[in-house]
This record gives structure tokens, sequence and C-alpha cells, in this order.
């Protein structure tokens, strides 16, 4: 019992330091530095909104860049008229609405059903939106106006505080229970009392409203938005390839495979122009091959291997 | 008045075929893919790339003529698809835990393929876009007109599938295949050589999709990142289809062209939303696809 | 078990907080080189544009600088040659953004060279102005751009405001009485589109249709059709290069003939467009550009160094305009005899030099404005120039002789 109180004190207290660490970052690391934390701190929110979601129930959401979008594209609209925070709670609660509609909408699709239509989604919303404004409209591409490379940093900050939290006290909520109930066997969970359809559209919806939260502070950084920028389907993927990568179940598996992830992409672009997708996709390949249940899990076997060792000496 | 609306009838329907037909053998080969094999290919788009960037060199280069291409590009293709199977998927087939593991796993190593092959291709042909000119002329069908080159592609297409159609129903090795798509494990107890089987599957696949490279290279520009567009469409028409079957991929392949045609006569600035609210509305209503039960 | 992924996450925030850093980008304790720093695509769907228009200009100015021994500077009084490098950006507007303000603040580099795009242009010009580092646009320009107003920005391509009217006036001198127009539906097709239309209308040209088409469509047949069928006398298309190879394929393939057939952003390149179609193909073809070797002498001399570097021609929209902006460029250096931005910029703004095109000089928005050429046209194999006024190089030849039949 004791030793449980003091590993847990010790784990708040390093998150608590990782966050202090993290926070004073604008102050005395590189500007540049500042920039390329502030990506890895937007992909490690939608991974983990995508695994809030995705991990328990098993179902894989390709709707990421749809909610991003949405949050992208409340701060083109709405960037100029309202302060930042303001933008940001907007943008978040629209793709949070977007969310409960789609959710509403495929109740019945699973699987590969579901994983099609979120893919879908993307492209709908890039057409139709182009369309509506070509046609209805008559102009298309939004001016930003910018912010600070402090302000976007401790925006997604915030952001992702938040989300880490909202995910952890989820988790050990009897929702959290319930949705990994879902992904073991949906109809077990529904006889048990688990109220299987709002249970997941709420999920769903909670993680659709970091994803736009993340993409309406994002939007700052890039001037110039429209509908090809905005919903642009490589962020549906990287959150399912980063959570994988990481390992999905526990709560910090999506955060490394984030971190790393974006890490080395900026490596590889800048130290190989050419090749870096030669590379970056063998160790993709490699790490599917030798690591299946992602880093995470290879590190929990070689630590098993380690402290099983040390057993086995004393 | 009366032959008017007939002549634009005909038009929007021919001309739907055409780009059905293409359509329709690229998502033959996924549908194999993903249906037998079980991998959900995000990188057949890249295979199809591939086999247009071969016909582009071996037309341009020396002069081969397209239709012939396919000989060449045909089993290049296959033999990459199969070494693939047999090396990479196959490994992760066994040591994934479940099958959904697997779906999930060789999803992400078709997306570092996706990253190799664009890669490789964009350092041996360069980024730029390409194109060649074959059968640019106008034929005159019953008062409409259509590209002497789209026809024949629409052809050899309908060709091939019904070659691979025929090959499945009445071959050895097509019955085989049809067994393993149904029920790998029993498909194994009864004697397939079932990961032989899945990497010829997987194989026929990258074949189609070359083969449609190969087309597609006739009447399209062609460069080394179309490859994700395609992948799209073929998404959507095995959809459309019903999940892993192929006479279904084929009639999906014909119906999204003339979707695609029909409005686009109406109002060209919907004919891609027009695919994604069919793909979805049907996914809604009916997830088995259109010749599903 | 809980806590020892966190313990990885600490290390790893650590250690990217360290690794993160500047790495090697030491400034030099000799000034010894120039350092250009030029996030572009390479990859992803832009970077078949960039091959083929603009991209390969700045490797070719870069090059020859250096063989000239580079460009001399009073402050470190030596000539300093030139580095140039490049990030790829994906296509990824997003990852264009991190990739300059690394350039910027990392890798500290003197200058900055434009990605390519006009949406790219937005993101990165305000970025470059923050940090006070001169941006002459490169590929890609739009109206919405003189809002932003920054005072490090220099525009350098014409866009549909000169090309437009241009347009006009040529299809008035030769006779066109009716046209369709098609555009892209993006900010290129519908500034372009946008800005035509007005000017084809107080020609007295009726413009019988106007409509758009959504990027990534496989068949502009339907329209080719519907405008035969219309009897117009010309055809326009706002449309990038991948709509705009449809739509001469399909043209060609189904034997549609109009008087004049125009296409924004395409003709100009000789590679893709009369590589494909062949010069007896591209014949009467009018597109956005122009220039040629017959321009000038410096024109000339470009085509000539850019065929012995890369066996192809350069392409007769840009490459021009982006070169001789660079000899400017270069000039406006040497006449600061610094490497202060500032200085440099100011220097830019007000100076005239002599360049390649001939004189170069920006007005009060910093435009560039002597353009070389606003529309051009292929005529046996070579892209004239049509405008009226002094810088023709050729007449029109209207009308288009029919696609050639196979």
């Amino acid at each position: 019992m004791k030793k449980t109180t003091s590993k847990r004190m010790f784990t708040f207290g390093l998150v608590l330091l990782i966050l202090v660490l993290a926070a004073c970052a604008p102050l005395y690391a590189p500007v540049y530095t500042v920039i390329l934390l502030t990506s890895i701190l937007m992909y490690m929110t939608i991974a983990v909104s995508w695994a809030l979601f995705s991990g328990p129930t098993g179902y894989i959401s390709l709707a990421s860049a749809a909610f991003f979008g949405a949050g992208i594209y409340t701060s083109a609209i709405l960037g100029k008229a309202l302060p930042l925070p303001l933008v940001i709670v907007v943008g978040a609660l629209a793709s949070f609405c977007l969310a409960l509609l789609v959710g509403a909408l495929t109740l019945r699709l699973k699987g590969i059903y579901f994983v099609m239509f979120t893919f879908g989604l993307v492209e709908l919303l890039l057409h139709f939106i182009l369309w509506w404004e070509v046609t209805i409209c008559g102009t298309t591409g939004r001016v930003v106006p910018p912010a600070g490379n402090a302000t976007v940093f401790y925006a997604m900050l915030i952001i992702l505080v938040i989300l880490v939290l909202t995910v952890f006290i989820i988790r050990r909520s009897r929702y959290g229970l319930a949705l990994f109930s879902i992904g073991e066997n949906e109809e077990a969970a529904a006889h048990a009392g688990v109220h299987v359809t709002v249970l997941k559209i709420i999920i769903f919806a909670v993680s659709a409203l970091f994803m736009g939260a993340a993409g309406a502070a994002m939007a700052t950084r890039w001037t110039y938005i429209d509908p090809r920028i905005a919903f642009n389907p490589l962020i549906s993927f990287m959150p399912v390839l980063m959570a994988i990568f990481g390992g999905i179940r526990p709560l910090y598996g999506p955060i490394i495979g984030a971190a790393i992830f974006t890490y080395l992409e900026e490596f590889l672009i800048t130290r190989f122009p050419y090749y870096y997708m030669l590379i970056f996709g063998i160790i993709m390949v490699v790490a599917i091959l030798y690591m299946p249940d992602g880093l995470v899990g290879l590190i929990q076997r070689l630590w098993k291997g380690i402290s099983g060792r040390k057993h086995a000496d004393t | 008045m009366g032959s008017y609306m007939m002549v634009t009838i005909l038009d929007v329907v021919i001309s739907g075929l055409l780009l059905g037909g293409i359509y329709a053998v690229t998502a033959v080969g996924l549908s194999l893919q993903y249906g037998v094999a079980r991998v959900l290919n995000i990188a057949h788009g890249e295979f199809i790339m591939l086999g247009a960037f071969i016909t582009y060199s071996l037309y341009t280069r020396f002069g081969i003529n397209p239709l012939i291409c396919f000989a060449i590009c045909g089993p290049l293709v296959f033999a990459v698809g199969f070494i693939l199977y047999r090396t990479l998927f196959t490994r992760l087939r066994m040591s994934s835990p479940t099958p959904g593991a697997f779906e999930g796993n060789s999803m992400l190593a078709c997306f570092g393929l996706l990253f190799i092959i664009q890669n490789v291709a964009i350092l041996i042909w360069g980024a730029d876009i390409k194109g060649y000119t074959y059968l640019a002329f106008p034929v005159d069908l019953w008062g409409a007109r259509f590209a002497a080159n789209r026809l024949v592609t629409l052809g050899f297409a309908l060709a091939i599938c019904l070659v691979f159609y025929l090959f499945l129903a009445n071959t050895r090795l097509g019955k085989a295949i049809r067994a393993a798509a149904q029920d790998p494990d029993t498909a194994g107890l009864m004697g397939v050589r079932i990961n032989q089987v899945l990497a010829l599957c997987f194989g026929f696949g990258a074949l189609m999709a070359g083969l449609g490279g190969a087309l597609i290279s006739i009447s399209y520009k062609i460069q080394p990142t179309m490859g994700l567009e395609y992948t799209m469409i073929a998404l959507i028409v095995i959809v459309l289809g019903g999940l892993g079957s192929i006479p279904g991929s084929f009639v999906g392949g014909l119906v999204l062209g003339l979707v695609g045609s029909i409005v686009t006569h109406i109002e060209p600035g919907l004919s891609l939303v027009a695919y994604y609210v069919i793909f979805m509305l049907l996914l809604l209503i009916k997830p088995t696809g259109i010749l599903g039960k | 078990m809980k806590n020892k992924g966190w313990i990885w996450i600490f290390v790893i925030t650590v250690a990217l907080l360290f690794l993160a850093g500047p790495v090697g980008a030491k400034e030099a304790a000799v000034k010894d080189k120039i350092r250009i720093g030029q996030a572009i695509s390479l990859s992803g769907p832009l970077a078949g544009a960039v091959a083929i228009a603009g991209g390969p200009i700045y490797e070719l100015w870069v090059e020859e600088v250096n063989k000239n021994g580079g460009i001399y500077v009073k402050e470190y009084g030596k000539k300093l040659p030139v580095e140039l490098i490049r990030y790829d950006d994906k296509s990824d507007i997003g990852t264009m953004t991190n990739l300059l303000e690394k350039l910027i603040l990392e890798d500290k580099v003197d200058f900055v060279f434009p990605p390519w795009g006009t949406a790219w242009l937005f993101a990165a010009a305000p970025i470059a102005n923050k940090y006070g580092y001169i941006l002459i646009g490169g590929p890609g320009g739009a109206l919405k751009l003189k809002e932003l107003s920054l005072p490090y920005f220099f525009q350098v391509l014409n866009f549909s405001e000169t090309q437009a009217p241009a347009l006009a006036d040529i299809f008035k001198g030769v006779g066109v009485k009716s046209v369709a127009v098609i555009s892209r539906g993006d900010l290129h097709g519908i500034e372009y589109g946008n800005a035509m239309v007005p000017y084809f209308k107080k020609k007295g040209i009726d413009v019988k249709m106007n409509k758009s088409f959504p990027p990534g469509i496989k068949d502009l047949s339907p329209m080719l059709k519907e405008a035969k069928s219309l009897n117009v006398d010309a055809f326009v298309a706002a449309a990038y290069p991948d709509g705009g190879m449809l739509l001469t394929g399909q043209a060609m393939e189904l034997g549609i003939d109009f008087n004049a057939f125009f296409i924004s952003v395409l003709p100009f390149s000789p590679k893709l467009y009369r590589g494909t179609f062949g010069a007896q193909g591209v014949e009467g073809v009018m597109g956005g550009g122009a220039w040629n070797a017959k321009t000038s002498p410096g024109a000339k001399e470009l085509v000539d160094k850019f065929v012995a570097r890369f066996k192809e021609e350069p392409d007769y929209w840009g490459g021009l305009y982006y070169w001789s902006s660079l000899q400017h460029f270069q000039q406006a250096i040497e006449k600061a005899g610094t490497l202060n931005q500032k200085k440099i910029r100011d220097i830019m703004a007000k100076e005239k030099f002599n360049t390649a095109l001939g004189p170069f000089w920006y007005d009060k928005d910093r435009y560039f404005v002597n353009h070389p050429g606003e529309i051009g046209q292929w005529q046996k194999g070579v892209f004239e120039v049509i405008d009226p006024g002094p810088k023709r190089t050729a007449p029109p030849e209207y009308p288009k002789p029919p696609w050639p039949k196979k």
C-alpha cells in the first residue's frame, strides 16, 4: 500500500517536472526550439485525442483532419473579430458539434466501414467547402492574423494539459472501463448496462473538441487558410501512425509516438531533403515489423527482460 | 431536338464508362488485396504510379507501344507485390496476435511503403509532371465524339477484368484464392498453401494496379505523387461494390465513372463532392455495397 | 509499471530540449560565404510544378554567381560565394512555415528565397517580414497579397491584373467576338477568372460561358463540348498544369477547335507542354507569360545558360522574371556593401538596376512593373510574346490552326 503511494507521488512529481520544464521553454530555449515544440505539442494533442476514442473502442477514426480543419476554419473566419482564447474555444465547440453529428450518423458502422466513412468525411468537407466558397461566395482563402510564437506555444501546451487531465479522469471513471468494454465486446457491453451509443458519441465528440482547439490555435501560424490547407488528409493519418508507433493503450504511448515522429521527421527533412521519405518509410516498416505493440510495448519487454534478469541474479 | 437529347445522353454515358473502366481495373486490384489478403493497401496508388511511369519510360525512351508495355510492366509490378507479401506482410501476419491487429499493422507498413516507393520514383524520374500522346484523335460514334485512346483504354480495361474474372472462376488457383477469401483458416486446413495464395493475391492486386497505371498514362498526365488520389478513388469504388467483392468492384468502378460524368455535365464544380456524397450515403444506408444483399 | 512511461517522456522531453537547440549552426569566425535558405516543395503534389517553373532558376543563379567568384561585399572586402540550403516542405504549408523559421532562427542564413505557390507566399511573407528578412516573391502572386502590405516583401511575377487587360486587347485586336471562360476552383482560378470577365465585356466581347471546375477533376470534355456548342471564338481557362494538360489533351483527342485557345498557367513550359504535345500540337496555343530569347540579349543569354546546364529550355513565364530579380538583388547587395537586410531592402525598394530583361525596379508597393511580356503564343516552336506594343516579338496567329490529325 505504502509502496504504491510513493510510486504515485513519484509519477506525479515527474509529470509536474516535465510540465515546468516545458512551460519555461520560451524563457531559456532558442526560438526555433519553441516552434518545433509547438509542432510536437500539436501532434501530441491530435494523437492523444485520437487515442482517447480509438484506443479503447477499437474504432479507427480517420476524421482527425476534419475536426482539426474545423478548428482551423473557425480561426480563419473569426480570427480578426475575436481574441485568440475565444477563437480556440469556438473552434473547439465547432469541432465538438461536427463530431456529435458524425457520431450520431455513424452509430451502426463498425470496423472498416467506420474507417472509410471518417476518411470520406474529410474529403467531402474539403471539396464541398471549396465548391461553396468558389461558387456561392465567389472567393476562397482567408488571411488569419498571426500570433506570436510563444503565444501559440502556450496555447498548445494548455490545450494538451487539459486534454491529458481529461483523458486521465475519463480513464479512471467507470466510463473509461465501459469504453474498454466496447472495444472488447460491444454487444456484451450493451447487455451489461453500458449506454454504449451515447458514451461512444460523447467520447468521440470530446476527442474532436481538442483537435478543433489545436487547429484553431495552429491556424495563427499559417497566415493563409484555404480548404486544401485546412483539410489535409495527412493530419488524419499521422495521429494513427504516431499512436500505433508509440503504443495505443497507455496514455503516454501516443505522446511518445508523436514526439519521436515529429522530431524524426524534422531531423530527416533538414538533413536529407531528397531521401527523407525513403528513410522515414524504412524506419516505419522496420518499426512495425519489430515492434508490433509499439514503442511502449518494446520498452516494456526490454524492461521486463532487465528486471527479470536482476531477479535471476539475486 | 430528340436526337440531340439522345446524343447528349450517349455522350454522358460513354464518357462515364471511359472513366469508370480505369476506376474498375484499379479497384479490382485493391479489392483483391483487401478482400483476400486483408491488407488495406494505402500504397495501392504507388503501384499505379509505377505502372504509369514504366509505361511512360518504355514508350518515350524505346518507342514501345503502350499497349504492348502491359506485357512488361504487368509482371514487373506483380513481382514487386508478390515479394513484398512473401517477406513483409507474411511476417507481419505471423507476428500479429489478431486479424484486427494485422489490419492495423499492415496499414502502417503500407504507409511506409508509400513513402519508400514515392521517394524512389522521384529519384528515378524526377518530381515533375510527365505525359505523352498516343492515339490522340477523335472517333465518331452514333453522332457523339470520343477520343480514340480512351475507347481503346476502356476496351482493355474491360478485357483485363474479364480475363481476371474467368481466371478466378475457372482455374485451380482461382478457386484456391476464392476459398482463401471466404475463410483463410479453413482453406489452410483444406490443403491450400495459404501464404503462397495470399502472396499471389497481393501480387495480382499490384498487377491490376500496374495495368491500371499503364492505362492511366495513356489518357492522363502522370507524376510520382499521383498515387494517393487514385488510392482514394479505388477505396470509394470497393465500398461502392461491397468490400471484398471482385465483381462488385468492377461494377462499382463503372457506376462511379457514370456518376462523375453525369454530375460534371450538370455542375462540374460538384463532381468530386458527388463521389463522396454517394460513398458516404451508401455506407450509411447499404454498407454491403450496391451488389450486396 | 505505470510510471515507466512517464520516465521515458521525461527523458525524451529533456533530450528534445537539448537536441532541438542549434546544432552546428555556429557562426563562422571568418565570413567565407553567403548562405541562402529556401523551403520549397521537393515532394508532394506541388513538386511537379516546382520542377518545371522556377525551381531550377535559383540553382542556376547560385552556380552562376559562384562561377564569378561570388558577390562582392565591401564590409568584408572580398567576394563571397553563395551557398543554397534547400529544405523540402512536402507541399505542406505548416512544414514550410516551420522550416522557414528554422532557416532564419537556427541556421541563421543570410537571406531566404521564396517557397513555391501563392498560398505559400502568403504564409511565408509575414514570417520573413517579422524577422526583417527580405523576401523576393517568386512563383505565385495574388491581388490579396497586396493587402498585407509588408515592407520586406517584393512581388516579382506578373499576374491577372496586367495579364487580363492584355489578353482582352489581343482578343479585340484579332476580332474575337465571343469567349467561354472556365476556371479552377481555387484562389488562382477565381482571381484570374474574375479579372478577365470585366475586361472582355469592356471590349465588347461576349462571355457566353463562365464556369469553375474542382482541382483534381478527371474529365473536362463536357466543358469543351459545351463551349463548342455555344460556338465561341475563344476558349479561356484559368488553370494549373494538371488541369491544363488534361484540357489540351482532351481538346486534341476530341478534335475540338477554337479560333483562340488560352490557358493561364501551363503553356509557358517548353518541357512539359511542347515536350508532351509537340511543337505542331501546341501551335497557336496562348498562355500566361511571357518572354523568349528574342526579348533581350540578356534573355538569350539566360536561355543558352539554362539549356547548357539542364538540357532543356527554361520556363517562359517566370524564368526571366526570377532571374532578373536575383540580378537586381545581387546589385543591391553590392551597392549596400553589407549583408544588412534593412540597408539592402531600402536600396532594392528605390534603385533601378540593369538586368537580363533590361532596367529592373519596384513600384511604391514593391511590385515589379517592367514586365517583359504578359501573353505568349506558341508559333513554330517559339513562345512568342503577342502583347500589343513594343514588347511584342511576333503578331498573334489567328485563327489558331486546328489540332494536328494523327
